[in-house]
């Protein structure tokens, strides 16, 4: 009896491992009081245009940092690195088009994982950023506010997407950032120069504005998409 | 500091991230405008995309005139991804426009950045060359479609408010997301100098507040990438105008209530002050107060009531002490009856007399004073002329060795106040609550100057009551003026008192001299009366034969006493003789022992019948 019983629960386990997968987002809806209830239901197009709008605020506060960080510490003269383009930034796990025949031809689960594959590769850099930011004696308050807001969206963008995937895709996804290889080593050395340090936070914010921006552009895509596919194709 | 320049510093190749040194952006920062710089060589002059999704590039040939031919200069590019590709020449040189390259579709990729180059190629030289990202040169065609709608108008008529509507240009692929454009509407008053800008706006519709009537205004609008600063061309502007209405009758009635509301104020306030008008003048015109001097009542001057007059004289607080401090030696006078013998040896102008009150129902207190020093001529106060009477020793009522008396002077300074203002004889009855010996004359006829400036008075006529006239008419006739302050009593009437019968007396003369230094100023005016003729000369003895020389007068004499019977008893004067020399109508009366001045106690005795 006592292997039979062990049998079942291991099949009982073995049952559940689907589960796992997709229960790796914890998506449970709290009410006020803490306990787990039903969570409300939500249309597409209107969780479409909540995850539209986080991208345009996170894409719209990450240009104000960068300008504030500009504006406080990189001398002027190399101001002009900000439209050159000529940033390096950390390399994706797969290349994103640039063109917009390229982008349009683009399938919307790839611009969802695309969109889901920045946001995850971002987390970490943030935060690494706001304690960098930390370190500076004079660096001001809205900068440091914006940085950890900037935090907190991406993850609720982050959930977003997810639930977009589950809903569009049909596909459950883990949300562990560790799939993705962070290019961690060049953020975790100390330089004890200020310039360097400065210049290296200025890529780093402007690298985080370009992504922010295919961020919002995807989705603004793929909302066209859906509501009309006949305008939003190329021509 | 260009980004090539870092290359040269120490630090440069410690960062992987940044861009290489080979890197070097030479054109200005705002690399995608347009502006030509002739005093350089071969150069980019711009680069431009209009919708993001294709861009173009112009050069110039600069101050090198030989490269000007096509195809001297040619553009390279490169696309700067993570893997640096070649370089590629321009993929089509516009035909229409010299110049310029264009970059289409397929060779436009945003989010990369790419870098042209400017060769000659003949020559192998690279000219200029530029980093750039698609869009960072984005400026965005304007906006079509612009429109306005009247919202309102004030209610002055002055103020309107428009509502101004536009498009998105059709370049941008606004619905796709693909560009993001915000607005700015500007206006101005027709050919002013200054536009008005407002906001950015993220719509395509934008209110504009507190336009003029009768104001022709200009409006136009760009609009350009969000997060990105590279405006539009703007597009071409509209104008609005919105016509005034005349709006007079609107302001007519409030301009005849206004009027009509001033007048009524007006008449109200008129009113008011017609009926207010008592209040209105206490108010504003107040009474002015009469003087408070105390003074005399003119209304009694006038009716004559000559006691209430004495009444308020005598309560003056004025006079009194001006008396009392000026004249010290006439306020109060003690005589002394006990010990008489021994005041008898001290000179007439040291002696003082103590007086006891027993058996004396007046008592006269006279302030001793030093006297020293003042001029011999000194009247005494004058007694009361039935007091006097009663002194003699033919008198039915007096009998009594009556004290000496001391006496009062408080009634003095009134009298002598009275008097000086009357230089006749008239006697100035006084209240009965004051002793009778007040009654007396005060006046006395000045007979002489001393040369010391004393006056040598003769003593006046009586003008008591007739009862008392007709008494002394029979025996005595006394009548003192007083001219001076202070009443006295004639010396030589004292001595007629007190001689028993003098037979010899004729017409008795008394004086009394004043010292003019204890008299007032203001009271001595220097007038004085002299008697000269017997007849204004009382008698004492009605058939007297003339009177004998008498011994010389002494400076003052003190009243002693004054007996039950309202009589003054006197001291009789000293032996020293007064120096007064310039009295040669005088008649002294013969009185051998009488001392000079004062009645001492053993003369007393001589008095008292």
């Amino acid at each position: 009896m006592n292997k039979l019983k062990v049998l079942q629960a291991w099949l009982w386990c073995e049952s559940l491992w689907p589960c796992w997968l997709s229960h790796a987002v914890p998506l449970d809806c709290k009410d006020e009081t803490g306990s787990l209830t039903q969570c409300a239901s939500i249309s597409q197009e209107k969780l479409l245009d909540r995850v539209i709008q986080h991208a345009e605020l996170i894409y719209r506060v990450s240009e104000e940092s960068c300008t504030l960080f500009e504006d406080m510490f990189v001398p002027y003269p190399l101001h002009a690195l900000r439209s050159q383009g000529g940033n390096l930034c950390h390399t994706k796990p797969f290349p994103i088009p640039g063109s917009k025949n390229e982008i349009q031809q683009i399938s919307d689960k790839w611009l969802l994982h695309s969109v889901l594959m920045l946001v995850q590769s971002w987390m970490e850099p943030l935060i690494y950023l706001q304690t960098t930011l930390n370190r500076y004696d004079d660096a001001p308050d809205a900068l440091l506010n914006k940085t950890k807001w900037v935090s907190d969206k991406l993850l609720s963008l982050e959930q977003g997407v997810v639930v977009l995937i589950r809903k569009m895709l049909d596909e459950g996804i883990l949300t562990s950032s560790s799939i993705f290889e962070h290019t961690l080593t060049p953020y975790n050395e100390q330089s004890p120069e200020v310039l360097e340090s400065v210049l290296r936070d200025y890529n780093l914010l402007i690298c985080f504005k370009k992504d922010a921006h295919k961020m919002e552009t995807f989705l603004k895509l793929l909302k066209c998409r859906q509501s009309n596919k006949l305008s939003c194709l190329s021509y | 500091m260009r980004s090539c320049e870092l290359a040269h510093l120490s630090h440069w190749k410690s960062l992987p991230h940044m861009i290489s040194p080979d890197q070097c952006h030479r054109g200005p920062v705002q690399f995608s405008l347009p502006v030509s710089d002739p005093s350089r060589g071969p150069h980019f002059t711009g680069c431009r995309s209009r919708e993001q999704e294709t861009f173009r590039c112009w050069w110039s040939a600069g101050i090198f005139q030989n490269l000007t031919e096509p195809g001297a200069l040619r553009v390279f590019y490169q696309t700067k991804n993570a893997l640096l590709s070649e370089w590629q020449e321009c993929p089509d040189y516009t035909h229409t426009v010299k110049n310029e390259c264009y970059f289409n579709k397929t060779f436009t990729h945003i989010w990369t950045s790419y870098c042209i180059q400017l060769r000659s190629v003949r020559e192998n030289i690279t000219y200029d060359e530029t980093c750039f990202t698609v869009e960072n040169i984005v400026h965005p065609d304007p906006p079509i479609g612009l429109n306005w709608t009247l919202l309102n108008v004030s209610r002055s008529g002055l103020h309107f408010d428009i509502l101004v509507r536009w498009a998105p240009p059709p370049s941008a692929d606004v619905q796709m997301g693909w560009m993001s454009l915000v607005y700015q509407v500007q206006y101005r008053v027709r050919n002013a100098s200054h536009w008005e800008m407002l906001d950015l706006e993220s719509g395509t519709q934008q209110s504009i507040y507190g336009l003029h009537t009768d104001k022709e205004y200009e409006v136009r609008v760009r609009c350009k990438m969000s997060a990105f600063d590279n405006f539009g061309e703007f597009s071409d502007s509209i104008l609005v105008h919105v016509a005034q209405i005349p709006s007079k009758e609107s302001t007519f009635p409030t301009m005849l209530v206004l009027i009509f509301g001033v007048i009524g104020l007006v008449i109200l306030l008129v009113l008011l002050i017609f009926s207010q008008q008592q209040r209105l003048m206490v108010i504003f015109l107040p009474p002015i107060p009469a003087p408070k001097i105390k003074g005399i009542d003119p209304e009694l001057l006038k009716n004559g009531k000559l006691d209430q007059l004495n009444s308020l004289l005598s309560s003056q607080d004025m006079y009194k002490p001006d008396f009392y401090h000026e004249d010290p030696w006439v306020e109060f006078i003690q005589l002394d009856l006990d010990d008489p013998p021994e005041k008898n040896e001290s000179s007439d102008t040291q002696h003082r007399l103590g007086l006891s009150r027993s058996g004396s129902s007046h008592v006269l207190n006279f302030k001793s004073d030093d006297d020293s020093g003042r001029a011999s001529c000194y009247d005494p106060e004058i007694p009361n002329p039935e007091d006097l009477a009663s002194l003699l020793p033919g008198h039915s009522g007096r009998g009594d060795n009556h004290p000496l008396v001391s006496r009062s002077i408080s009634s003095i300074p009134d009298l002598g106040v009275q008097q000086t203002s009357e230089v006749e004889e008239t006697p100035i009855q006084t209240q009965p609550a004051v002793p009778s010996w007040v009654n007396m004359d005060f006046y006395a006829q000045v007979s002489d100057f001393t040369p010391a400036g004393g006056v040598v008075l003769s003593p006046g006529q009586l003008n008591s009551s007739p009862e008392k006239k007709k008494e002394e008419e029979n025996e005595k006739k006394i009548q003192f003026q007083l001219v001076s302050d202070g009443a006295y009593t004639s010396e030589n009437t004292a001595r007629q008192l007190s001689t028993e019968v003098p037979p010899s007396p004729g017409p008795e003369q008394g004086y009394q001299t004043f010292p003019t230094q204890a008299v007032e100023g203001n009271l001595w005016n220097g007038e004085y009366l002299v008697s000269t003729s017997d007849s204004q000369i009382p008698y004492l003895l009605p058939e007297a034969p003339p009177a004998p020389i008498l011994p010389p007068v002494s400076d003052y004499t003190v009243v002693q006493e004054v007996d039950a019977q309202h009589s003054l008893l006197l001291n009789p004067p000293s032996l020293q003789p007064a120096i007064c020399p310039h009295s040669p109508n005088k008649h002294l009366p013969a009185m051998p022992t009488m001392p000079m001045g004062y009645l001492t106690p053993d003369l007393l005795g001589n008095l008292t019948p």
